[in-house]
């Protein structure tokens, strides 16, 4: 079967336009015409949404600072009789967090960088190359994204244990790093780039791994921040793979760290989030840095 | 589609197109296959065999099929499943799109109001799962006391009943990963030309035309990845149902992942578990199948 | 572009190189001594793991014992992984008797039976839940069973004596202690969301059989569980259900002033004192009776220690788990909080001078069952009805469905889905 093929915008090569144009320019338009009030009345909407939004958040915070009893009561306390900072301390020394954060960054990190370069890499091949098999074998690669985890899992598992590799962050690393899921996000993207782009560098006398590094890939920065937004938040919160895979302490990750609150009997909820609010700044400060990338660059616009 | 500016033999030519094609995707085809093709398949395999996966598996053919076929606890969480990907598909898809073309703009503090819509997606899940059954307790919860105070007299018990704990959980799931697919919608928002919309305005066309007219048909490789994922993850769903219903009121929001976990790891039967996880990869495939030919028309 | 992805390369070489040096799994001896592994959960948290294996040890300067260390939550799912992996982790714990039937009946457990065979068996309460045709897979080392908790400050001003109750007179009581609204409520009781707060104490006091088929047993537990819940005397299902609510937090924070739950629960709740989380001053009373009889009889779990039929220190497991079985591991069990499978008069002595423990009349009567049922009995069946039980359990409790039509749907569900 033949896969969708790329549209043809030709774009022209002139100078870019200065303006974002996302949500059209209902906006800007607003702006030009040197409406302020349109935008009071923007960010006020933003604000109430956003705050509504955030409401589970607002309670995670909440019971970060109780004590586990007061935690699951009814009616919910928004806000706590006394604000019970010592968790943030307590944390610290209760389990090895300091280690688990640095377990969770080093495999976040790695598997991240390995999963947008592998898969930026072979999206090249799946969009922009034609070969026999092609289209068979891209269909695989989404086919196993079909299958839950949940029926794998136990023949992974032998196939690591053969390997030898049980136990060591290397498993996790090769186990997430070459997933399907990066090679079709870039596959897309690299649909939308005009051919044309890479037929002139090509005639300029590129290769096609030269095409990849200096005339595709500058152009997915949008989508190589997605990708990797979104494979690094995957893996931080991952907790059934580190969790099967890891055993040794020292190894472990934050997520399976934080289930060490959780008891056969009873449970330490407070000290549970306290641990939550805390595993979450980190993908904050990663958020935070990679949203920046989705504007538009040089983009479509003027390559050359 | 790889022209050489020599003259080479047609043969030469496709085979060292294919060996480039190749090349490009071996490095991640190496790892791709080793650890995640090669364990589907063998999952997929024990789907004809008796397993507990300690002892060598008997090949028992269609016997897994027929049982699955006649329990009522696959059909249960199957209707389930369904219902929660149709709640779950388009709405996601809107909020997503509607969210992305919203925070889509040069405001200053934008990046803090995109972060704002992630949140939910990295909120603690238990934290999740104790607001939202709050918010939708029957008796004292805000949002039956919005639809009591619109008129409405009996509003629905929600995660306590049977009938609407399903709703609740979509509606849950969705606030939850709009921000998922937002973060892919707004890259593909920054690949649509400037041009497109100039050309548009030009033509004398409104935001809501522009909208219609240019952001939409341009976004369409993103939007069937976002179809793609979204049917698959849907299909799949289990941690947010396994926090927020556990599958209950009784088995009302049962799904198949969880029916998948219960058979295989809990109770130890590998094969029929595998072979419900085969019924699920099918559905899966053959609407995505589905949705890549749908996709391969419209751009013709 | 070229140069960024050169060095991202071979930082990644270098990441990977790292993480291949991951921890080196320890052999068999180290400075002349034996190395077991044994997998137990919530190393820190869970004490009598840490008492055991420190008293072993000291016994036995010989054997080192390294705990592989697994998340409660998930505890079978990763053993069942690892056991499917061939891992050679000597002694396995067993966190319920479903589990251990699992994994004995696939052969992944070694026999003990020749030695469990020669011991006392009547002493060991829980012991006949591991015998699988005679023969032995594991040893239990505790057995929790059903009381009653109660919070002294709310119960002893009404008077009421909890050494005889009965459910009808337990009811009564649960309405008594009901005071409050709001934010000041205090339910007279609180029954957890688990099945067997309302199943398998009917079973263990009328000897109806929970695999059987046939659940019109369950009628009268249910009756009163319904008619306390519709008279406010405890908190909703729905609600406790929903907002995932603690059994712990119910007492601990007078929400509730009796609570039936497992004597695992002491041992948390000194603990809890101890480190000043709750001053409230609680005892225990046995579970209330269908009759006033005298009897009491009650259900509970027993948790077991098992070697590994592919360990390569066999000899020494086994050494380990008779150990952690028999009157001395029962000794350092008791000495923490927790009630040891095996009981005499000794044992209960060491039980009751824990620090905290309260030793009235009352509560020495209530750690003194006449009988303690197994839970749920074992069968290759056991957990798929369980699940249906539990189901239903759900529905009815939460008033989705009348009581009649919920055991009707028991009855129809086990015969006709479980095969």
């Amino acid at each position: 079967m033949s896969l969708p093929v790329l549209r043809k915008d030709s774009t022209a090569a002139e100078a870019p336009s200065p303006i974002d144009l996302g949500s059209g320019g209902r906006t800007r338009r607003r702006a030009r015409a040197g409406s302020r009030a349109g935008q009071v009345l923007l960010y006020l909407a933003l604000v109430v949404v956003s705050a509504t939004i955030l409401v589970p958040f607002a309670w995670m915070l909440a019971s970060s600072v109780k004590l586990d009893a007061e935690v699951f009561t009814v009616p919910i306390q928004w806000i706590p009789e006394t604000f019970h900072w010592e968790n943030f301390v307590k944390i610290w020394t209760e389990i090895p967090m300091l280690t688990y954060l640095g377990n969770s960054l080093f495999l976040s990190v790695v598997i991240t960088a390995l999963q947008v370069l592998t898969g930026s890499f072979a999206a090249y091949g799946f969009a922009k190359a034609r070969f026999p098999g092609r289209d068979a074998l891209f269909v695989a690669y989404i086919a196993t994204i079909a299958v839950p985890w949940q029926a794998y899992m136990v023949p992974q598992y032998i196939i690591m244990q053969q390997l030898g590799l049980v136990n060591t962050r290397l498993s996790l690393i090769l186990l997430q790093a070459f997933g399907a899921f990066g090679v079709f996000l870039m596959r897309q993207f690299y649909l939308t780039i005009p051919d044309e782009l890479s037929e002139a560098a090509r005639l300029d006398g590129l290769s096609e791994y030269g095409i990849w590094a200096r005339i595709v890939l500058p152009l997915s920065k949008p989508a190589l921040a997605s990708l990797a937004l979104l494979t690094f938040v995957n893996t931080w919160n991952d907790y059934m793979g580190p969790f099967i895979y890891l055993t040794d302490n020292d190894l472990w990750t934050v997520q399976i760290g934080l289930r060490q609150f959780v008891s056969v009997y009873d449970s330490e909820f407070a000290m549970i989030m306290t641990g939550s609010v805390l595993s979450v700044l980190p993908i904050l400060v990663v958020f935070l840095f990679g949203q920046r990338y989705f504007v538009r660059g040089v983009a479509t616009s003027g390559i050359k | 589609m790889t022209q050489m500016s020599r003259p080479v033999t047609l043969k030469r030519r496709r085979l060292r197109t294919a060996l480039v094609g190749w090349s490009f995707i071996l490095p991640n085809f190496l790892g791709f296959a080793a650890l995640t093709l090669v364990p589907v398949v063998f999952a997929l395999l024990l789907a004809f065999t008796d397993w507990d996966s300690y002892n060598t598996p008997k090949w028992i053919g269609f016997e897994n099929f027929g049982r699955m076929l006649g329990s009522d606890a696959f059909w249960n969480a199957l209707s389930n499943t369904t219902w929660y990907a149709v709640g779950h598909i388009p709405l996601t898809l809107a909020a997503s799109l509607g969210l992305a073309v919203l925070l889509n703009q040069k405001l200053r503090g934008i990046g803090v109001f995109r972060t704002a819509f992630f949140f939910p997606y990295v909120t603690s899940l238990v934290a999740v799962a104790v607001v939202w059954n709050m918010l939708f307790s029957p008796d004292v919860g805000p949002v039956n006391q919005l639809l009591r105070a619109v008129g409405i007299e009996n509003p629905p018990g929600w995660t306590s009943s049977t009938t609407w704990a399903m709703p609740a959980l979509v509606i849950t799931s969705v606030w939850r990963d709009m921000g998922y697919y937002m973060v892919l919608y707004l890259a593909g928002l920054q690949a649509i030309p400037a041009e497109l919309y100039e050309a548009a305005r030009i033509d004398g066309a409104g935001a809501w035309k522009r909208f219609w007219h240019v952001t939409v048909p341009s976004l369409r490789p993103t939007t069937f990845f976002v179809l793609v994922m979204l049917t698959i993850s849907s299909f799949k769903v289990f941690d947010l149902v396994q926090i927020m219903t556990e599958g209950g009121p009784g088995n009302s929001t049962q799904v198949l992942s969880q029916l998948i976990f219960r058979e295989g790891i809990t109770q130890g039967r590998f094969g029929y578990s595998s072979a419900i996880s085969m019924a699920l990869f099918a559905i899966v495939l053959i609407i995505t199948l589905a949705q890549f030919r749908l996709q391969r028309r419209n751009e013709r | 572009m070229i140069r960024p992805v050169r060095i991202l390369i071979t930082a990644l070489a270098l990441c990977l190189f790292a993480a291949g040096c991951g921890s080196g799994s320890s052999g068999t001896t180290a400075d002349g001594k034996t190395v077991l592994k044994i997998a137990l959960w919530n190393y820190a948290k869970t004490p009598e793991f840490k008492a055991l294996i420190d008293a072993f040890e000291a016994k036995n300067p010989d054997i080192r014992l390294e705990p592989v260390d697994i998340l409660a939550d998930n505890y079978s799912d990763k053993v069942t992984t690892m056991l499917a992996g061939g891992d050679t982790t000597d002694i396995l714990t067993m966190k319920n008797v479903t589990d251990y039937a699992r994994y004995a009946s696939r052969g992944q457990l070694l026999s003990i039976g020749a030695d469990v065979n020669k011991l006392e068996k009547t002493k060991y309460s829980g012991l006949d839940a591991f015998d699988l045709n005679k023969d032995y897979f594991a040893l239990p080392y505790r057995n929790d069973f059903w009381v009653l908790f109660y919070n002294k400050a709310l119960v002893n001003p009404t008077g009421a004596d909890l050494s005889n109750l009965t459910w009808s007179s337990f009811a009564d009581l649960a309405k008594r202690l009901t005071t409050g609204s709001g934010a000041s409520q205090v339910y007279g009781t609180y029954f957890h969301t688990w099945r067997s707060v309302v199943q398998a104490i009917s079973s263990a006091q009328t000897g109806g059989d929970q695999l059987g088929g046939d659940y019109g047993f369950f009628k009268n537990q249910y009756t009163m569980a319904l008619e306390l819940q519709n008279a406010g005397a405890v908190m909703p299902f729905g609600t406790a259900k929903n907002q995932k609510v603690g059994y712990d937090s119910m007492l601990t924070t007078q929400k509730a002033a009796t609570v039936p739950m497992g004597t695992w629960w002491a041992a948390a709740l000194l603990q809890e004192k101890a480190q000043g989380k709750n001053n409230v001053d609680w005892g225990m009373a046995p579970m209330p009776q269908i009759t006033a009889n005298g009897k009491v009889v009650t259900f509970g779990s027993p948790t077991a220690f098992a070697v590994n039929k592919k360990s390569k220190n066999a000899e020494a497991a086994k050494k380990f788990v008779l150990w952690a079985g028999s009157p001395e591991g029962a000794a350092v069990v008791a000495k923490i909080g927790i009630t040891p499978s095996y009981t005499d008069d000794a044992i209960l002595d060491t039980f009751f001078s824990v620090a905290g423990m309260p030793n009235d009349a009352l509560s020495r009567k209530a750690m003194h069952p006449d009988t303690v049922k197994l839970e749920m009995p074992v069968s290759d069946k056991s957990s798929d009805i369980d699940n249906i039980l539990k189901e239903e359990h759900e529905l009815v409790m939460s008033g989705q469905k009348s009581l009649d039509a919920g055991i009707q749907e028991m009855n129809s569900r086990v015969r006709s889905e479980v095969r």
